[in-house]
């Protein structure tokens, strides 16, 4: 289970450090008023300062007890989370082997396995939906537009 | 099972091909990625788009060819682009001379070395634009008035070559000109257009359309000669009518941009020679003479140790004009 | 009355039968295109463009604007359907598009997106129709202050303060306006914020963030809450498309304020996706259901829609007569023009006539021949949303990634697009706004620029600001819009009048604005 308020303390650390890493690369541009007019770090550099700023207020507000947040004290419940795996570790997976495989074969496996192993579809309805995604990328994008998608390290090894 | 022994099959056949000796000439083997770093319609896209409809008009390659914009970041996305796809020969970048330029005076991940140069196909003239009604008859009078009062130049990009124009137009001139950079040298020319900026120095192609609706005229160009004889601009008026910069005083009496091909590095002197053929091929068409007709370009063709020369004489000035301006990357 | 008489002569070009054909062929096309993320328009027209040059400039041209139109009728369907904007200017369409599809009347969200499309993009031709030269004209007018001047204004009109989480709104806008300035600055030619990473030169495509934020984050949301869209029924209803679009005149109000943003950006540089999101942004503040938009409100689709048509129709207008492209897909055209011989300009009025006038007509006619199609494949779009949740959920995750993929055959991208998707779940999860960190991902860059030439310009000034009438004028409306909630709640506060406390809305509102 993952509380409300844990929820927020990470968010808040999550934009902050996005935050400081703006203002520290903005700083190499160079920041203030020069010959060249305003210089290129100055927005980034206030914008970065700006989160870091409203991050520490997210995150005082989130650290404190009682505030408004009181009313919804559960963020995810573990079944949401298990939920939420389902979803994301198999789309995460599908990203990775992405540039191995390729996204034809990728998509087909990934189709194919949250359709049929957690029992939604048959084997059958699985693996035909799996073949007519892949198939139907490749003739619209491929074919009919000339958009090249990724064919994976694989294939490039045998030479497409 | 099928597709496995076409893998097998195709495999075969490029093992076999890798071997056979290197008397037959190489062909693009599946179809071919033109890259135009510059955003869709900008003068490179132009020039992208006219040579895939040459080839695949003349059919001079059987493969297909498919145009893809990478204008990111004033085109560095394109040649990062093609740096990263070393050894792809199925891969042409189309740029201009911010290939070598950029890397001098932005960080960017690329330099002109990581590509292999394929040609200069055309040059792009540069004319010192003012508005139709400003009281600047030569580039003489722009100068004085510009000595009185710090004018305002519009141009496409910063630190690039509209800027450094200008900043040998100041040298040159002994003017102090504010130059402020656009997006494109479209955006620059309607500023200019409503009054905006003073001037601006556009290719031809750019400001074309405005100078025939009366919204703004040339002054000079900045070439060594006239440029050639066309069809007349406005009703009295066409290219050949617009006097040097030379001629008028402001000394500045060569300023071009190429337009350049490029193949990733790491390609093998065969798979260059092909992209040369084919390109001169492309240039001896009448629908290229039609386009550098259209676009009041310069046909030229350099390749192998001309461009190389053309190249690093460009690349020597630009390194004086940066260091004066203090543009160099530490 | 000379324009009335031009554009008789162009119907008579453009009503003819292989005209018509053509229309809707690339109309059709354009469905297509608009409808798959990962392509666009700009795709369609370059894949057509060398077909044309066979033909006379005047069919090519109405072959590929039919095209055009089909993209923006098609590309709102993904933002009502699945929450995935495939463009900018879409983006507010999700707002209560989304919300009406899933609570089961995608018909219903689809025609009326589509009836008041129609009626933006028709606003927006006549306005070229009569006001042609005149428009021209304000275009000419607007200077780097100028154009902060609107993009502050879109900024005021949607980003008022009035959300339940002000720190978090602003925490948002600046994150967006961080990633807006990744990559190549125009102003210095510098790069920014790549933070190590090499290929970031490019920047953060907005498609990339979107795709996330929205497609992937509100797949993540649904999938938590075990959603299930609620029965749609299942036979095909006809009669609910044509009920949607007669229900239309009701919302005139809404229709011609919209319209009229519309036009108002289109020809003044703010653009489409500036129009869309003022214009929900100024319905939401003053429609009398307002507090309700994010739920599924008619008007919360009226708006954005409307304005988002006619910005994008009249922006056509400065592509023809002063050679700016308003977007990319102009921009491709424009690129044909110039290979057919015509160059966009000033005298293109003047000179060719015919084309330019046939092109007008064809876009009142290709823009009922566009809507008329896409009206009949309404209830087919519908339909998908009766696919279970499984199925759909994993389609989703593709589409994402090839949409991201394809931008710039990237794979840092996709990476990319699935880090924005946690970063989107976890902002709705926490009501922290996503809207404005969108706006501010597509003009924060635009604003920046034009502020910054314009203090080249005055020499570090902010005197330019006001040097005119007209820059003072939107500068000070801008303003105003910005300080009329913050006045509102400071005086509501000084009242003591308690907010409603168990009000369904307001958690809602606290996720749009």
């Amino acid at each position: 289970m993952i509380s409300r308020r844990a929820l927020e303390l990470a968010t808040a650390v999550l934009t902050g450090s996005f935050g400081v890493a703006v203002v520290v690369s903005s700083l190499d541009n160079g920041i203030g008023w020069s010959s060249a007019g305003v210089e290129s770090g100055t927005f980034p550099f206030l914008t970065g300062v700006i989160v870091v700023l409203g991050s520490l207020y997210n995150l005082a507000r989130g650290a404190l007890p009682g505030l408004t947040l009181a009313s919804v004290p559960i963020a995810i419940t573990p079944t949401e989370l298990r939920r939420l795996a389902g979803l994301f570790v198999p789309a995460a997976i599908f990203v990775a082997a992405m540039p191995l495989i390729g996204i034809y074969l990728a998509s087909a496996v990934y189709i194919f396995v949250v359709l049929a192993i957690p029992k939604h579809q048959s084997p059958m309805r699985s693996s035909m939906m799996a073949a007519a995604t892949a198939l139907g990328l490749y003739v619209v994008f491929e074919r009919m537009f000339q958009v090249s998608l990724p064919h994976g390290a694989l294939a490039a090894a045998f030479g497409f | 099972m099928r597709n496995m022994s076409i893998f097998l099959l195709s495999a075969a056949a490029i093992v076999l091909a890798g071997m056979t000796p290197a008397g037959a000439a190489w062909q693009p083997q599946k179809p071919i990625e033109f890259v135009a770093t510059a955003g869709p319609g900008g003068g490179t896209d132009n020039l992208a788009r006219a040579v895939q409809n040459i080839i695949t008009k003349y059919k001079l390659t059987d493969q297909p060819i498919v145009v893809v914009n990478k204008g990111g970041g004033s085109g560095a996305e394109g040649y990062v682009y093609g740096k990263a796809s070393a050894g792809d020969p199925h891969k042409v970048i189309f740029g201009t001379s911010n290939a070598w330029q950029q890397p001098l005076v932005s960080k960017v991940a690329f330099n002109y070395i990581d590509l292999t140069p394929i040609a200069a196909m055309a040059q792009d003239e540069f004319l010192l634009w003012v508005k139709q009604d400003s009281p600047y008859k030569t580039a003489g009078d722009y100068l004085k008035a510009a000595a009185a009062n710090e004018f305002k130049m519009g141009g496409a990009q910063s630190k690039d070559t509209d800027e450094v124009l200008t900043r040998m137009i100041e040298k040159v001139g002994h003017v102090k000109l504010t130059y402020i950079p656009f997006k494109s040298g479209a955006e620059a020319a309607v500023q200019l257009a409503g009054g905006h900026i003073d001037s601006h120095v556009n290719n031809p192609s750019e400001s074309l359309g405005q100078w025939r609706g009366g919204t703004q005229r040339p002054l000079c160009a900045f070439s060594p000669k006239r440029l050639p004889q066309g069809t007349k601009i406005t009703a009295t008026e066409g290219w050949s009518d617009v006097p040097t910069c030379v001629e008028q005083g402001l000394d500045i009496a060569q300023y071009e941009q190429p337009r350049t091909v490029w193949l990733p590095g790491k390609v093998t002197p065969e798979q260059a020679a092909f992209y040369v053929d084919l390109m001169k091929k492309v240039q001896a068409t009448p629908e290229w003479k039609d386009y550098i007709e259209k676009t009041s370009q310069v046909d030229t063709f350099l390749t192998g140790d001309a461009l190389d020369k053309f190249i690093k004489q460009d690349l020597e000035h630009l390194k004086q004009v940066a260091s004066e301006q203090g543009w160099l990357i530490k | 009355m000379e324009n009335l008489q031009e554009l008789l002569h162009g119907f008579n070009i453009a009503i003819t039968m292989p005209h018509l054909a053509l229309m809707v062929i690339g109309v059709l096309l354009g469905i297509l295109v608009g409808v798959l993320p990962g392509l666009g328009a700009p795709n369609g027209v370059s894949l057509l463009l060398p077909l044309t040059f066979g033909m006379q400039p005047v069919s090519a041209i109405i072959l590929l604007s039919s095209m055009y139109w089909g993209a923006l009728f098609g590309g709102s369907v993904t933002s009502i359907l699945f929450n995935i904007p495939g463009e900018p200017s879409s983006v507010a369409t999700t707002f209560d598009g989304y919300p009406m599809a899933r609570d089961g009347r995608p018909t219903t969200a689809l025609a009326t997106a589509f009836g008041s499309a129609a009626f933006g993009a028709l606003v927006g031709v006549i306005l070229i129709t009569f006001l042609a030269s005149w428009v021209a004209e304000v275009a000419l007018a607007f200077g780097p202050p100028e154009y902060f001047a609107v993009y502050f204004l879109a900024f005021a009109s949607f980003v008022g303060m009035g959300g339940a989480a002000p720190i978090k709104t602003v925490v948002a806008l600046g994150i967006g306006f961080a990633i807006a300035a990744i990559g190549i600055d125009t102003v210095s030619g510098s790069v920014r914020l790549t933070m190590g990473v090499d290929e970031l030169v490019k920047g953060v495509n907005f498609v990339v963030a979107v795709m996330g934020l929205f497609g992937i984050g509100e797949l993540l949301v649904a999938v938590e809450e075990e959603f299930h869209a609620r029965a749609v029924s299942s036979k095909i209803d006809w009669r609910e498309v044509f009920r949607a679009v007669g229900r239309l005149p009701r919302h005139s109000v809404a229709l011609l304020r919209s319209a009229a943003i519309g036009c108002w950006m289109g020809i003044t540089p703010g653009g489409p996706t500036a129009a869309s999101f003022m214009s929900y942004g100024i319905a939401r503040r003053f429609s009398r259901r307002g507090r309700y938009f994010g739920t599924g409100e008619v008007e919360g689709i009226i708006s954005p829609e409307t304005a988002d048509h006619a910005a994008g129709t009249s922006a056509l207008l400065p592509m023809l007569s002063l050679g700016i492209p308003g977007s990319a897909t102009a921009a491709v055209m424009m690129g044909g023009l110039m290979i057919w011989g015509l160059n966009p300009g000033p005298m293109l009025f003047v000179d060719q006539k015919d084309f330019v006038w046939g092109l007008i007509a064809s876009m009142y006619v290709g823009n009922i021949v566009a809507v008329v199609l896409v009206l009949l494949t309404v209830p087919v779009f519908a339909a998908l949303m009766r696919i279970p949740f499984v199925v759909i959920a994993p389609l989703i995750v593709i589409i994402c990634v090839v949409g991201a993929y394809s931008v710039s055959n990237s794979y840092l991208d996709v990476v990319m697009m699935m880090g924005f998707g946690i970063v989107g779940y976890l902002f709705k999860k926490l009501f922290y706004p996503l809207a404005p960190l969108v706006l501010a991902i597509v003009i924060g860059d635009k604003a920046e620029d034009a502020f910054r030439q314009s203090m080249l310009m005055s020499k570090g000034s902010l005197g330019i600001f006001f040097a005119n009438r007209l820059v003072t004028c939107l500068v000070v409306a801008g303003i105003v819009l910005l300080l009329l909630p913050l006045a509102l709640q400071l005086g509501r506060m000084l009242l003591r009048k308690p907010a409603l406390p168990g009000d369904p809305t307001t958690s809602q509102e606290k996720v749009i604005i």
